[in-house]
């Protein structure tokens, strides 16, 4: 699944900033499934085809419904540049019954860790 | 795109849609070049400035000499408050954990420097109001000021600015009332009111656009607050300062014509109507839209006696921003969530959790309402069910 444009962005209430991606395809459970490895999902299955709310804390959060061919991305504005190179990866090398399987995650996880180390460093400065 | 028609509840942040003469006379003013009063020889069109100020002196029982315009009500109360600190420094401030960043910000920040001692009152949990007895046991011999709003921007309480006004004023303490959610909704007699000045936006339910706002002050007070802003004003201009005579004294630059228009329209408006009619309808709405949500069990509503037409509520389980995200996506039901910069209203009703607010406007429809109770109720529902299951 890739992120096609961003159609639309805005600075948010609460700190973050946000943007409206329209993505190849439609998001789907098992996607969510997948976003487990990196973070926490909030599921509410039974609004439509279902809600989903990701949050990797401190970078960003993701927000869709089940069957939607669009997302809303909140990045936490200081690490916005660093991350949203991840965030792109996180949907390009989803694969359907990944979230199961996991066929990709391992080499995500080295990413997200280097990141980590990066933000930290970052951060301490 | 929401796959329903929009219904927007989001009339406490700006009104939406305005009223058609309002856009009628955004159009007005600008085809026209600004004929405002010492600024042009030109005499054909007219002078939205004294238009608006007329036109808002008579909603809110005022002089006209009394009112002064600004950018928005934040605007109004940074020059209020800057104004009054520059004449009474190093004073002694009250306000309430009622307001706005609007209020709260500019006295905080007044206080890291040094420059006023500042005491915020709690509300009263029982009534979910500001005592004006806890005001007049806030009172020091230092205490000069109290900024306090006149209704809240999240529970929709009112506050007794009269009781408060008298029990202060005994003490010579100089009251200035944010009008933000009042003005538009409920009636403002400025002269009953007993604040000393009395802070409004334009954009809100008075119905015009962003970018105008102002005050109303006494004119026996005007002396209490320094103009803090010079320029311009079309008068006296051989004088290199500037006049000290109302409402030049606050006005400095040239005014926002087409907002001052469009503000002009927008009280005519409500005036048409009615500011009771106005209020009646929508506190019969806000009372609907109470009672709908009362029906869900995992529905918590903030404050059930609303006494202006604004609905906080919040969905056991489910986050504010993903209820706001929800409601706009799928049905087309505009919020606002979040902690509506009141973040200590917010502190003393949720834990500084936030919630969802639903705000009504002349404008909003009873079909409007009733399609977002249903929609929350869904949303409730489902989210109940999810619960369940999970």
């Amino acid at each position: 699944m890739r992120l096609l444009q961003s159609v639309q962005h805005k600075a948010c209430a609460d700190g973050t900033y946000m943007k409206e991606y329209t993505l190849d395809e439609p998001l789907s459970a098992d996607f969510f499934e997948y976003l487990k490895h990196f973070g926490r999902v909030e599921a509410l299955e039974a609004l439509g085809d279902g809600y989903y709310n990701f949050t990797k804390e401190g970078w960003f959060s993701i927000k869709g419904f089940a069957g939607d061919t669009s997302v809303e991305v909140r990045f936490t504005r200081d690490v916005m540049d660093m991350v949203s190179g991840f965030l792109r990866m996180l949907f390009l090398r989803y694969r359907p019954g990944s979230g199961q399987n996991g066929a990709d995650i391992a080499g995500l996880k080295e990413k997200e860790k280097a990141l980590e180390e990066q933000i930290k460093r970052m951060k301490g400065r | 795109m929401p796959e329903h028609p929009l219904i927007y509840l989001n009339n406490a942040a700006t009104t939406w849609p305005k009223p058609p003469e309002v856009t009628e006379a955004v159009q007005e003013a600008l085809s026209l070049p600004a004929f405002g009063t010492g600024r042009t020889a030109g005499t054909e069109g007219t002078d939205y400035v004294s238009l608006a100020r007329e036109k808002t002196a008579q909603l809110f029982n005022a002089e006209e000499d009394e009112i002064c315009f600004t950018h928005n009500a934040t605007d109004a109360l940074n020059l209020l408050i800057r104004g009054f600190i520059e004449k009474h420094p190093h004073c002694h401030v009250l306000t309430t954990a009622l307001d706005h960043n609007s209020v709260l910000r500019p006295l905080h920040e007044f206080a890291k420097r040094g420059d006023i001692t500042l005491s915020v009152i709690p509300i009263d949990k029982k009534t979910g109001t500001i005592s004006p007895k806890a005001a007049a046991d806030a009172v020091t011999d230092e205490t000069k000021l109290i900024v306090m709003n006149h209704a809240g921007n999240v529970t929709g309480a009112v506050q007794d600015v009269r009781e408060t006004a008298r029990l202060l004023h005994k003490e010579d303490i100089f009251l200035i009332a944010d009008g933000s959610q009042s003005a538009g909704h409920i009636r403002c007699d400025l002269k009953s009111l007993g604040a000393d000045a009395f802070v409004f936006t334009g954009h809100k339910a008075l119905f015009g656009i962003t970018g105008t706002g102002g005050f109303r002050i006494q004119e026996s007070r005007s002396e209490e607050i320094e103009p803090v802003r010079f320029g311009g004003t079309g008068t006296l201009s051989g004088n290199l300062y500037q006049p000290r005579e109302m409402p030049e004294r606050f006005e400095a630059g040239t005014q926002n014509f087409t907002g001052l228009a469009a503000l002009a329209a927008g009280i005519s408006y409500i005036e048409k109507r009615g500011i009771d009619e106005i209020h009646e309808q929508g506190m019969r709405q806000s009372a609907f839209l109470i009672s709908e949500l009362k029906e869900e069990e995992n529905i918590v509503i903030h404050n059930e006696h609303p006494k202006v037409h604004v609905i906080s509520f919040a969905i056991d389980g489910l986050c504010p921003d993903d209820i706001g995200f929800i409601l706009s996506r799928k049905y087309g039901v505009v919020t606002r969530t979040g902690l509506h910069c009141a973040p200590l209203v917010h502190e003393a009703i949720d834990g500084g959790h936030g919630s969802v607010r639903m705000s009504l406007s002349a404008l909003t429809t009873d079909e409007e309402c009733e399609a977002a109770a249903a929609a929350v109720r869904e949303v409730a529902e489902r989210a109940a069910s999810s619960v369940r299951s999970a």
